[in-house]
């Protein structure tokens, strides 16, 4: 059991430099909880208080919008899991 | 009716079937409100221009600033602290006179947009904050006018295409305020998603090929690289959803 979650550029340097990281979990929480497991300081970068994803934070499941409730979505093996920022600047 | 100096200015694209001498009418019969005269409105504005549009009204309440230099192509040295819509005015008629060009110095408000809107087909977005996004998505929708959506930071940019009743909207993304922040950027960036938007543009009034519909494409610079994501619309979004009635 594997999925591939794709971290945006800003937060790479808190994955050791890493684009892709291999996480397990049965839905895209578990996942990125195994992310921050290895990397804990990609914690701040996602999260607000209680648990809750950053307001600018997007996740797509095989490309694919999981707004809402999205850590609750669930993955099976082969899955990627992109995590893309928001953008404002014109 | 094109005339002889349009015939010969746009011939080349005139020669695509999917433009030809019909859909060359109809993007001169067409007026865009681009909102925002900035690193996004420059290459839009420019490209629509070149691609002979009708008319453009631009609108932005700023003055253009040095360090707006690396990214915005239509302001330049001898133009620091004048309007940015005189300036972008200036550069368009001067590239392409067949133009009618629309400067609207003016701040994008719920009660400045409907008077801004009137009169024009297509909105396009290449504004520089969410706030004055969602105003403009709303109007968008209360208008049921098209919105091309671009946005950019650093080196990564995207675009979507919204048609009212159709589509998702800006606001079917939105999960609660964001801070706004000064945001770092290469100017390329804003280069090569206005270019996205307009091509957009061109493609929705010529109808030709697909558009960028429940499409979010994204770019990264970085590693070179388009990313296709699918959205879609959301049925509690408090602007186009049982949210919002």
């Amino acid at each position: 059991m594997s999925v591939r979650v794709y971290i945006p550029h800003t937060m790479q340097s808190f994955a050791n430099d890493q684009e892709v990281l291999e996480a397990e979990g049965k839905n895209v929480g578990e996942c990125i909880q195994n992310c921050i497991n290895v990397y804990p300081q990609l914690y701040n970068e996602l999260f607000k208080e209680k648990g809750k994803l950053n307001n600018y934070i997007e996740i797509y499941v095989n490309q694919e919008s999981a707004y809402p409730n999205e850590l609750s979505k669930p993955v099976k093996d082969g899955d990627e899991i992109h995590i893309s920022l928001m953008l404002a600047g014109g | 009716m094109l005339n002889q100096e349009e015939l010969q200015r746009y011939d080349r694209q005139i020669l695509l079937p999917e433009i030809g001498r019909q859909g060359q009418e109809k993007l001169k019969a067409t007026k865009a409100l681009i909102a925002g005269a900035g690193g996004l409105g420059s290459s839009v504005a420019l490209y629509l221009a070149a691609a002979g549009i009708g008319g453009l009204r631009l609108v932005d309440h700023d003055v253009v600033d040095r360090s707006n230099l690396n990214r915005q192509v239509l302001h330049w040295e001898g133009d620091i602290q004048t309007a940015k819509v005189v300036s972008a005015q200036k550069k368009i008629q001067s590239f392409n006179p067949e133009v009618s060009v629309e400067p609207r110095e003016t701040i994008i408000s719920e009660e400045t947009l409907p008077q801004l809107v009137e009169g024009c087909h297509i909105l396009v977005d290449a504004l520089d904050n969410f706030s004055t996004r969602y105003v403009l998505n709303k109007r968008s929708l209360d208008s049921q006018l098209p919105l091309f959506h671009g946005a950019i930071s650093r080196f990564e940019g995207e675009v979507t295409t919204i048609i009212p009743g159709r589509t998702a909207c800006l606001r079917c993304r939105y999960k609660g305020f964001v801070p706004e922040e000064t945001f770092p950027v290469i100017g390329v960036a804003p280069g090569i998603i206005g270019n996205l938007q307009a091509c957009e543009v061109i493609k929705y009034i010529v109808e030709a090929g697909e558009l960028l519909l429940n499409r979010l494409m994204r770019y990264d610079g970085l590693k070179q690289r388009f990313t296709e994501f699918s959205i879609k619309p959301n049925p509690y979004c408090d602007h186009c959803g049982q949210g919002g009635s």
